[in-house]
């Protein structure tokens, strides 16, 4: 069985005064209400060209409303170039210049696709790593 | 100016070659170079309903800029977990839209939008009416 874990430390001396911010955690990845450890993922990097729109990172492909982790980074040092991160419609949020994110993922049905976008332009290198508890391969065309 | 930094540490055996991921991130205000400067600061709640709840209003964030949020489920089950939102649904499968399943011990770090509406509002659903803690936090300019 594979291991995988997530560790998390947040921390600002100076964002509440007189009050240090001091986060820690780490869980363990697995399967869907299992104690066994994910098995299945998927990395890698890639670059966003503005001018494209949106893009589907990864299709929800796999059994619906399981448990699977995303990882994204936008690895452009420019402050200007920015990700939009959503899920099929809707927007979760910006990803700035050298931020990353780490969101649980339960592709709630077979919509729920990963997508992403660069803006304001020019383009934008991202890397990524995807674990899944199930995953179907794209059909043969 | 505050600084707030956020580090991820991903390590994994699921290849049979090295899988891992660190990067830390300053969080800072949309295309700009100056950190946020506001939080929610660290909130703790206790639920024992499994009907959803609202845990971040809109109006929390700042609309259309980089707010990230921090939400950990403090429990220690594996077949337990909340639904995380936005909007109002949190079930399995909602269009408008269900993010993941957080487990005990799983947290998550992911840009916020803030969209001044209610289809941006940050909702959980607990799976059980057992006792579950989740502890979170908002970051915003």
């Amino acid at each position: 069985m594979a291991t995988t874990t997530a560790t998390v430390s947040i921390t600002s001396a100076d964002l509440v005064p007189g009050m240090p911010v001091s986060i820690n955690a780490s869980s363990t990845l697995y399967q869907t209400g299992t104690t066994t450890g994910l098995e299945l993922v998927e990395m890698g990097r890639g670059t966003l060209t503005e001018a494209s729109g949106a893009d589907a990172l990864a299709d929800a492909l796999g059994t619906a409303d399981t448990t699977n982790w995303v990882y994204i980074c936008n690895k452009s040092t420019n402050v200007e170039q920015y990700m939009i991160i959503g899920i099929h419609e809707t927007v979760l949020g910006y990803l700035g210049s050298e931020e990353w994110m780490w969101i649980p993922w339960n592709m709630g049905d077979s919509d729920a696709e990963i997508n992403i976008e660069a803006e304001a332009s020019g383009d934008i290198d991202y890397e990524y790593a995807i674990y899944r508890s199930t995953n179907t391969l794209p059909a043969k065309t | 100016m505050a600084t707030t930094n956020a580090t991820i540490t991903i390590n994994s055996d699921i290849m049979s070659y090295s899988g891992s991921v660190s990067t830390t991130m300053t969080m800072k205000k949309f295309g700009s170079t100056v950190g946020v400067e506001e939080t929610t600061g660290l909130q703790v709640k206790k639920f024992n309903s499994a009907s959803a709840v609202k845990i971040v209003d809109n109006t929390e964030g700042t609309a259309g800029k980089g707010s990230k949020v921090y939400i950990r489920n403090t429990g220690s089950s594996t077949t337990d977990f909340f639904y995380v939102a936005l909007a109002n649904g949190a079930a399995a499968s909602d269009s408008t839209e269900t993010i993941g399943r957080l487990y005990g011990g799983d947290w998550m770090l992911m840009p916020w939008i803030a969209t001044a509406a209610t289809t941006h509002d940050i909702h959980v659903a607990p799976s059980t009416t057992s006792t579950m803690t989740l502890e979170y936090m908002v970051f915003q300019e």
